[in-house]
């Protein structure tokens, strides 16, 4: 008898579960998956990876995996399973007569960065050219869209200046607003390695994390500031920066635009961003701010890393702007070493980010404003386009609460489960007339679906994605599509049941358009891909196998830019009734939103969503460790159990959100960034309170919300 | 006039959070900046009822967002652009 495990055939391809995308080797037999191996020549991960990439791949044979498309006219009918013909002709007809009866505008779509880059670029095709509107939005909306915002107006490029490898130059690393030894585990293992060598930390986050305090990692400084205060406290930073005179004045005299310089440092100079002000405000010791600031601005290698943290408040972009402004007066950018990096939650959201799955922007951050570069893509697909900008995700709900937006095609996302102020996208979700969910799953968001197609996962396709150092790596077909088609395939048909002409036979002819029609991606193909292994953009005639680190000679937009960041206080504030801020994160075996892991045995490792609370405002409130409690905002409220936590600060709380039967997102506010509408999932005024018992299974299953602070 | 796309109430705080974040730039060119928002991030009905809510007069919207909104012609030069103006302070 053959033994059981033992491989057949095997393949290189890439994780799906965080913005690292390290590189496996898989290997199958009978058609099924019996071992992940991290792959040594992986050049984001060198041979490492973390226990979601090992282990948590079982997921593709989840017994509740939906693998027949099916229709029906209302939500409160039961599903009826179909064959793919009637499933894309019954879609297609529906978004033609709602486009009939309500005007092209009032359809549009949105991708997912579970997908593919090739996927997520057919998804806005589809939208502009079968909907023939730019009603087309990718997932990043929620967590990195203030990164494009922000890095683009100060250095003109949305995306990391470094390769993670550049960490390992380092003398000072910043991380604000993230905790990579959770979030992203195989660059916090390179983080913590230059660590030991002797690089000074300095963290900048209301919670204690991981990676402030834990046995391989301490930072040198630790701004434990009150959530909502970054912006206020970067430009103190920045304000101790110029008062004493650690600029660096070459650089900025070299690169920058110095009258916008000026001008900036006259802003954070004003007395108002003192120290001495800030530091109260946020809850800081002004010294240590101080103390950051002189680290920081000596280097000589000074790095910023940051995440979600800095990305989802009403001023996203703003903080994304301190950070880009921050780097440039200190010269630490566009060498080994330094740089500003976001660190992205999912595996693809950087692609999501390039892909011009965008209302406003095509592939490579151009305006569909643009008549120039609209008129490259008309030539490209044949089609004339639409010239004004479509409507975000947000904007999407809100319309369709009016009654002006009612028909939707939804990529692998939960926005049920994932967006904020959950009431709201349910009732906009409720008041559409065709919504169509394609996943792996039957998730909260298709309860209100009418029509479901059963996607693939990156298991089951090629492809590529682009990780959070903007390196492209293959994703390859370890297994047939267990529902038969791949997603590129899915939006192919959709679009052709729609009446616009297209044909792929191969992703790698998607890739080669993409490369046709972004200039980062110039260079690129699966030839290329297979041939060096991964290839970070830009890559290009200047760069035939990508580029490590950017912006060396010059910003992509010429001479780097100081933008004016004015702290403006979020409108969220804590009161009588709700005394304690919520803050959001997530943790290491689970997958954001968690609709992969948590059909996994990852979930031994992290059962549910907890509730941290500092013992003292536990004690005030009756609430022992591992009581439940209920979470009350003025939007909403659930239950979980809490935890008594040294890691969060007094009049904190803080839980992460992977659980469907949480919903934390019943409690976050519907504020969003200025700039994006991003989500301010990080300030939430609430109340906690002791209740009862667990909550009755078949309320929650109901979408009925528990009113769990009336105990 | 139509009915807005988006509740007033939600277009009107979005809009103003706008004009939030060019305060500390002279009116000249923060008004040019909120202009050059919505003109090339907002979809033209949302456009469309911020101008009609303008002209029934406004209220609750910051100035400087009314004198964006009277600027936002729609054949204005039209190439990217995701800041501030450049040139005079
Ligand atoms: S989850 Fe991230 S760090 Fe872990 S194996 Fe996957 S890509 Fe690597």
């Amino acid at each position: 008898m053959p033994n059981p495990l033992k491989p057949e055939s095997s393949a290189i391809t890439t994780c799906a579960y965080c913005g690292v995308g390290c590189g496996f080797k898989a290997e199958t037999r009978d058609g099924r998956i019996v071992r992940m191996t991290p792959w040594k020549e992986g050049k984001a991960n060198h041979g490492h990876a973390c226990v979601k990439g090992r282990f948590a791949y079982d997921y593709y044979l989840a017994p509740d995996r939906a693998t027949t498309p099916m229709i029906r006219r209302s939500i409160a009918d039961e599903w009826q399973p179909v064959d793919w013909d009637t499933a894309f002709a019954h879609a297609a007809s529906e978004l033609t007569r709602i486009q009939t009866e309500h005007g092209r505008g009032s359809i549009g779509g949105v991708s997912s960065s579970r997908c593919t880059n090739e996927e997520i670029f057919l998804v806005q095709k589809l939208v502009r050219c079968a909907m023939r509107n730019n009603n087309v939005d990718n997932c990043s909306r929620i967590c990195h869209s203030p990164t494009q915002f922000g890095l683009s107006a100060t250095l003109g490029a949305g995306a990391a200046s470094q390769h993670f490898d550049s960490v390992l130059q380092s003398d000072a690393i910043l991380v604000v607003g993230a905790n990579p030894t959770e979030g992203h585990p195989v660059f916090g293992s390179m983080m913590k390695r230059r660590i030991r060598e002797g690089a000074r930390l300095l963290v900048i986050d209301p919670r204690r994390t991981e990676t402030v305090d834990s046995p391989h990692c301490r930072a040198t400084v630790h701004l434990g500031l009150r959530p909502g205060t970054n912006v206020a406290v970067l430009n103190s930073v920045s304000h101790v920066i110029v008062r004493e005179g650690l600029v660096n004045r070459a650089f900025v005299d070299a690169r920058t635009e110095t009258d916008e310089f000026d001008v900036w440092a006259d802003h954070v100079a004003d007395d108002r961003y003192g120290p001495d002000v800030i530091g109260p405000h946020a809850g800081l010791d002004p010294d240590e701010i101080r103390r950051l600031a002189r680290i920081y601005a000596s280097g000589p290698n000074s790095t910023i890393y940051y995440g979600l943290g800095v990305t989802e408040h009403s001023q996203g972009s703003t903080g994304v702007m301190c950070l880009g402004n921050l780097a440039m007066a200190c010269g630490m950018i566009g060498r080994e070493g330094v740089g500003v990096n976001p660190l992205r939650g999912q595996g693809n959201v950087q692609g999501g980010s390039c892909l011009g799955s965008w209302p406003h922007m095509f592939t490579g951050y151009r305006f569909v404003t643009d008549p120039v570069v609209r008129g490259e893509f008309e030539a490209e697909w044949g089609i004339e386009l639409d010239p004004e900008p479509g409507l975000r995700l947000p904007n999407m709900f809100d319309a369709a609460v009016t009654g002006a937006f009612r028909g939707m095609y939804i990529q692998g996302e939960d926005p049920v489960q994932s967006d904020p102020n959950h009431h709201h996208v349910v009732r906009a979700l409720e008041a559409m007339d065709c919504v169509i969910v394609h996943d792996l799953f039957l998730t909260e968001t298709a309860k209100y679906a009418h029509v479901f197609l059963p996607g693939s996962s990156s298991l089951e396709k090629d492809g590529t994605f682009t990780n959070a150092e903007r390196r492209v790596s293959r994703v390859r077909k370890i297994v047939e599509p267990v529902a038969g088609l791949a997603d590129w395939q899915i939006t192919m048909r959709l679009m052709q049941a729609l009446g616009y002409d297209c044909h792929y036979e191969h992703p790698s002819e998607i890739l080669d358009e993409i490369a046709r029609t972004s200039p980062a991606y110039r260079g690129m193909s699966f030839d290329l891909i297979d041939r060096v292994g991964s290839v970070q953009w830009p890559c290009d005639e200047n760069a035939p196998e990508g580029t490590e680190v950017l912006h060396t000679e010059r910003f992509p937009r010429g001479r780097g830019n100081f933008m004016l960041t004015e702290y403006v206080p979020t409108r969220e504030r804590t009161t009588d009734e709700h005394p304690l801020l919520l803050t959001t994160g997530r943790i290491l075996s689970q997958y954001n939103v968690g609709t992969q892991t948590r059909r996994t045995a990852n979930t031994v490792w992290y059962p549910e969503d907890v509730l941290e609370i500092t013992r003292d405002d536990a004690e005030t409130r009756g609430i022992k460790d591992g009581d439940w409690v209920g979470i009350a905002s003025r939007f909403g409220s659930t239950r979980l159990r809490a935890k008594i936590s040294e890691r969060v600060n007094p009049g904190i709380v803080y839980t992460t959100f992977h659980y469907a039967q949480t919903m934390v997102n019943k409690v976050t506010s519907d504020l969003s960034d200025w700039a994006t509408n991003c989500p301010e999932y990080k300030v939430t005024a609430v109340e906690v309170l002791r209740v009862a018992a667990e909550p009755a299974a078949a309320t929650e299953a109901s979408g009925v919300p528990a009113g769990a602070a009336g105990a | 006039m139509t009915e807005p796309v988006i509740e007033i109430e939600r277009l009107e705080e979005m809009a103003n959070q706008i004009a939030d974040f060019f305060s500390p730039y002279p009116e000249e060119r923060a008004v040019e900046g909120i202009r050059n928002h919505l003109r090339n991030y907002w979809d033209p009905r949302m456009r469309e009822a911020l101008r009609d809510h303008d002209n029934a007069g406004g209220a609750g919207l910051h100035p400087r967002v009314r004198l964006a909104v009277a600027r936002l012609r729609e054949d204005a030069d039209l190439r990217a652009y995701a800041g501030p103006p450049r040139g005079a302070a």
